[in-house]
């Protein structure tokens, strides 16, 4: 339960952060995503399932904050938090760089699921030339901001690292 | 046993969820009412924070905006600059050249909105995320402000109203493809449908009988054709190339915008509502 409320906090985060800053500073009129940064940090710490229901969740938020088909948020976010804790499920030794760049692999196929199955689903406008800007972009803000977001998911999912738990005892 | 029921576990959870995602896309796509009512509830009680943000950063946003925009900005400058030479030259001839548009306008019975009430809105935000051609509005139902309105500036039709809010509304630019717009063209009978395409002065229409002549340079509104969710005679744009499509028999033509849907300060809400 208590993991719940404090996931469900690091949503209400999320809203205000990308209301209240990623949407206010933006570079070519492309911001960084605070849902997905927390879906992809979730699924790098607390593995494939972890990021896929909290990426669910996150792009349902997502998706009632935009004019886009209701859903599309959810899947894609959902997508990239998979991905990210399937990536991460198969790194041996998690360097920080390696969580960076599987953050930003994880990131980018939600940008390009995103922009596919709106583009798929008649939604037009979402691929071309912008899309790769968007995809790089996103990605490579999310791959910056996943290492302190890690934190801030262990916290919540009370997170005990097994090797640390191991040298400790 | 373990590991295995865990992995079970995880997939039928992905499984559900992945459906509900896909019914949720389905509902929406028929337009499911209450999945927009409750974006709009999510809009208002969110909107405070923008305000907020809008207040705390705003200065800082700008400077973050000029620097990354100075190239942009440098050349743009320059072109206005030397717009402002041309302007400069013809004005007396673009006087008389709106004058001519505005006689024109008469002539064929096009007053601009005509006595349909507006309502004068400020842009208080852009879109949220990424995709998604959206801009957030001052004004909501307490002003009047309904789903599926018209959003104009005063050269021409920019959007329509797509979520509302008590004290503010969303709306979906035209250039950004998710709607489309009957429109007619100017001395001709020729009608067709036109939608964005992802260029921010650009439209696209299509649907138009190759039987009609359609030339470069005439002028395109909105044909408010009987369930339309438009009012007729809204400018649209100018005519910009035609070109025929003989296997699907139509015309396509290219319309250059009247109103610009980039760095928009006002808009007005044409409080029109689709008859029939």
């Amino acid at each position: 339960m208590r993991t719940v409320i404090r996931f469900i906090m690091l949503l209400l985060t999320a809203v205000v952060l990308q209301r209240f800053l990623f949407d206010q500073f933006r570079i070519g009129d492309i911001a960084a995503d605070a849902f997905l940064v927390l879906a992809v940090a979730t699924g790098v710490v607390c593995g494939a399932r972890q990021g896929a229901i909290i990426g669910f969740c996150a792009g349902l938020i997502f998706d009632l904050l935009v004019v886009t088909p209701f859903g599309l948020g959810a899947l894609s976010y959902l997508v990239a938090g998979a991905v990210g804790g399937l990536l991460e499920g198969v790194v041996v030794h998690s360097a920080r760089w390696i969580t960076m760049l599987v953050a930003f692999i994880a990131s980018a196929a939600g940008v390009l699921f995103f922009a596919l199955l709106g583009s798929l689903i008649g939604t037009a406008g979402m691929i071309g030339g912008h899309l790769v800007t968007v995809t790089i972009l996103v990605a490579g803000s999310t791959s910056v901001l996943v290492l302190p977001t890690r934190r801030v998911v262990k916290w919540a999912s009370s997170y005990s690292d097994p090797l640390r738990a191991a040298v400790h005892s | 046993m373990a590991p295995r029921r865990s992995t079970g576990r995880s997939r039928s959870t992905v499984i559900l969820l992945v459906l509900t995602a896909i019914t949720l896309l389905t509902l929406s796509g028929r337009g499911f009412g209450p999945l927009d009512s409750a974006r709009s509830v999510v809009s208002s009680a969110v909107s405070p924070v923008g305000d907020a943000a809008r207040w705390v950063f705003g200065p800082f946003s700008d400077a973050w905006n000029a620097a990354f925009d100075h190239g942009d900005l440098v050349q743009r400058n320059d072109e206005l600059a030397q717009e402002n030479d041309r302007l400069r030259g013809e004005l007396i001839e673009g006087t008389v050249a709106t004058q001519q548009l505005q006689e024109l306008l008469q002539l064929v019975g096009i007053p601009f909105v005509g006595d349909t009430p507006v309502v004068h809105t400020r842009v208080i935000s852009g879109s949220v995320g990424n995709f998604g051609d959206t801009i957030e509005l001052d004004k909501g139902s307490t002003s009047g402000v309904v789903k599926g309105m018209p959003v104009i500036t005063g050269r021409g039709l920019i959007g329509r109203v797509k979520l509302v809010g008590e004290d503010r509304c969303t709306v979906e630019l035209i250039t950004g493809g998710s709607f489309r717009v009957g429109f007619l063209v100017i001395g001709t009978s020729a009608v067709g449908v036109a939608e964005g395409f992802g260029r921010p002065t650009i439209l696209r229409g299509t649907n138009i009988d190759v039987a009609q002549t359609v030339s470069d340079g005439q002028i395109a509104v909105t044909a408010g054709l009987r369930g339309s969710s438009f009012p007729p005679n809204i400018p649209i744009g100018t005519v910009q190339s035609v070109r025929s499509d003989e296997s699907s028999r139509q015309t396509i033509v290219d319309i250059s915008m009247f109103a610009s849907t980039r760095d928009l300060t006002y808009a007005d809400v044409v409080l029109w509502t689709p008859v029939g």
